[in-house]
């Protein structure tokens, strides 16, 4: 089944072909794995704004799978429709080959970590994560092992017998995973749940969270709006806005090669250049005449900084293929990040950002004059936003 | 120590002075309730006999009876018809529900004079009409339960707008069926709220007399309204005594009140 929204080829392009039919030749995958089939899925808000607009999309079994968008794209209503706590206006949810489109939230193999934990304050941490298990009828013995077993898995260690109110975010985080994993559900719904934490323990939760995904071989539907978040945790990644996906693909697929202009500026690209003309390889544009090999049709170019090399005017570059781009400019500004060095440069029409590795060479200063150097390659052709 | 100025002196003349209006009262009714003899100027010494004597007294005793059972029973009621509208009103919250609020301010505004009087005709033309609900504990059961309940609704609304909303998401995700979120969620997070209301609706129901008055029937006179009744042939001693174990009564109910309302704030 095509994922590609209102027909754009690029969505297609980014997209694997199938590992078979859900849940019968991945042998490797646990019992628990399942997939998802989202079909047609629509919903609007009170004052017929719209929330999800026909949205078809395939989650694959024991897949990572993230929901990226700006906040009010329909990333979370998505996910609340997943967990049942949300009904569509029309379309269909499959998980695990089931429609559970009209199935209430307590009857589906569906867990949820929430952005806030939503921790029951009533209960203490051991009987926070045993409460589905005891929803469910599972007997006393029987959650004792399984909370130890699970507190074991995510090494809660002396947390468990904490109260709920004394738990600082990070702990509270792990909480409620425990609490949701606990239950071997067949999918793993995570609404931001990094997002109220520091970038530190972030990062380090990160790790964690795709180690446990990969450990359990669950699927996991990851939603959030940071774009470096998702491109390091996500086997794929579907880019939506206002209620559409705007493109599906992994994490490389998305950043280098986005299907349109908001998904380029989404995942943080500056350098788009409107095309005026065109001619084969050779187009003009607003930062000037430029060869690229992209044959893709679009009206726009991306040049991703990091792609770009600056030198000093008179280098020679010896190995330089015919075709290169040389563009000529002078940094307006400089922002230095440890590893690297971002440059903004002045390029008479327009301005241009570079970004350059830090491996001890000298740095360029604001109001040098310097030599741009673009390879063919890295000049992407993409359309505007639809 | 740093000098106080007038200014601040004043302000604290006024604090002691608002604190002996308040309290002076209660304790001169407290000590006198222990006087040996029956003056109502000077205390003679230490006895216990005015509580002997109110021991002895049938009809005090069944006052104390009418006045407990009265506000046991109205409370009861009264939290879970409360807890009923609170919760529908958290439900429901952010829709046109400004009359309702409305509604269920009234009686909380409304003068109890007017409440009971309304109220003891409502019952005396009801009786006539229908030969229900002679005036006497069941009228006044109901009139209680109908003052308490805003008190009750609102408790519970504010506990659950304190509440992060998500927790109801989170327990229909954990596969709690609607019965299992009533029993496993929302009566346990409830709990010191209900706790806090049913002592708040009994201190209420004890202190009421103006509506007890009114809707009582012959035989179902609480302690307010056999005090009324008594004080017409003057104080007594035994009035202090009932008194005494009148503000005892009261101010553990709103101590306990108060304390669980303070305890679902650490939660």
């Amino acid at each position: 089944m095509s994922q590609a929204p209102h027909g754009t080829p690029e969505t297609m392009n980014s997209d694997h072909p199938r590992r078979g039919e859900a849940g019968q030749e991945n042998a490797s995958a646990p019992r628990q794995a399942s997939s998802i089939s989202i079909f047609g899925l629509k919903k609007y808000f009170d004052g017929g704004v719209v929330a999800l607009d026909g949205l078809d999309l395939d989650i694959r079994e024991g897949e990572f799978f993230t929901l990226l968008g700006p906040s009010g794209c329909g990333k979370t209503t998505l996910l609340r429709m997943l967990a049942g706590l949300d009904t569509p206006d029309d379309g269909q949810i499959s998980i695990g080959g089931m429609d559970v489109t009209d199935t209430p939230p307590h009857l589906r193999s569906v867990n949820t970590v929430f952005q806030s934990y939503a921790l029951f304050p009533h209960l203490s941490v051991r009987d926070n994560i045993a409460f589905g298990l005891k929803m469910r009828g599972v007997n006393s013995a029987e959650r004792q092992r399984r909370v130890s077993e699970i507190a074991e898995f995510i090494k809660l260690g002396a947390l468990i017998d904490r109260r709920v109110d004394q738990l600082s975010g990070g702990q509270r985080q792990r909480i409620a995973l425990a609490r949701a994993l606990v239950c071997e559900p067949d999918v793993l719904l995570l609404d931001e749940p990094l997002s109220a934490l520091d970038a530190g323990l972030r990062e380090q939760l990160q790790i964690e969270l795709q180690r446990t995904q990969k450990r359990l071989g669950m699927t996991f539907v990851f939603v959030t709006h940071d774009q470096e978040e998702a491109m390091v945790m996500s086997d794929r990644i579907a880019v939506l806005n206002d209620g559409r996906i705007q493109q599906i693909g992994t994490p490389q697929e998305v950043y280098e090669r986005p299907a349109n202009s908001f998904v380029a500026r989404f995942m943080g690209h500056d350098n788009l250049f409107e095309i005026s003309a065109r001619d084969g390889q050779r187009l003009t544009t607003s930062l000037g005449e430029l060869n690229s090999d992209d044959v893709n049709e679009g009206s726009l170019a991306l040049i991703r900084p990091e792609t770009i090399e600056l030198s000093a005017p008179g280098t020679p570059s010896p190995h330089a293929p015919i075709n290169l781009n040389r563009v000529e400019g002078r940094i307006t500004e400089r922002f230095y990040r440890g590893s690297n060095v971002e440059y903004r440069l002045d390029c008479g029409t327009t301005e241009l950002m570079a970004e350059v590795s830090n491996s001890g060479q000298r740095l360029f200063k604001v109001g040098d004059l310097v030599k741009v150097e673009i390879y063919p390659e890295d000049i992407v052709i993409l359309k505007d936003a639809p | 120590m740093r000098k106080k100025s007038a200014f601040q002196r004043g302000l604290s003349a006024f604090w002691w002075l608002t604190l002996l209006f308040l309290y002076a009262p209660l304790v001169i009714v407290m000590l006198f309730s222990f006087n040996s003899s029956n003056s109502a100027a000077r205390f003679t010494g230490f006895s216990l006999r005015w509580y002997e004597r109110l021991l002895g007294n049938e009809l005090i005793i069944d006052a104390i009876g009418h006045t407990l059972l009265l506000a046991v029973v109205s409370s009861v009621i009264a939290v879970i018809l409360g807890t009923l509208i609170g919760y529908g009103m958290y439900r429901h919250r952010g829709r046109k529900l400004g009359w309702l609020i409305v509604l269920i301010y009234l009686p909380i505004v409304m003068p109890d004079i007017v409440f009971g009087i309304s109220n003891m005709a409502f019952f005396v033309e009801l009786n006539r009409l229908t030969g229900l609900l002679s005036p006497g504990l069941g009228t006044m059961i109901i009139a209680h339960v109908t003052f308490e309940i805003p008190f009750v609704a609102l408790i519970v609304y504010s506990r659950f707008v304190g509440l992060d909303a998500t927790l109801f998401d989170a327990a229909k995700d954990l596969y709690a069926s609607p019965l299992q979120r009533a029993v496993h969620f929302i009566i346990p997070t409830l709990k010191p709220a209900l706790l806090s209301a049913f002592f708040l609706s009994f201190t209420l129901s004890v202190d009421d007399f103006v509506i007890s008055f009114f809707t009582a029937g012959p035989e179902s006179a609480t302690l307010p309204i056999y005090i009324w009744g008594a004080i017409r042939r003057g104080i007594s001693p035994e009035i202090n005594a009932i008194a005494t174990l009148m503000i005892g009564a009261v101010a553990l109910a709103a101590v306990l009140s108060l304390l669980f309302n303070r305890e679902r704030r650490h939660l």
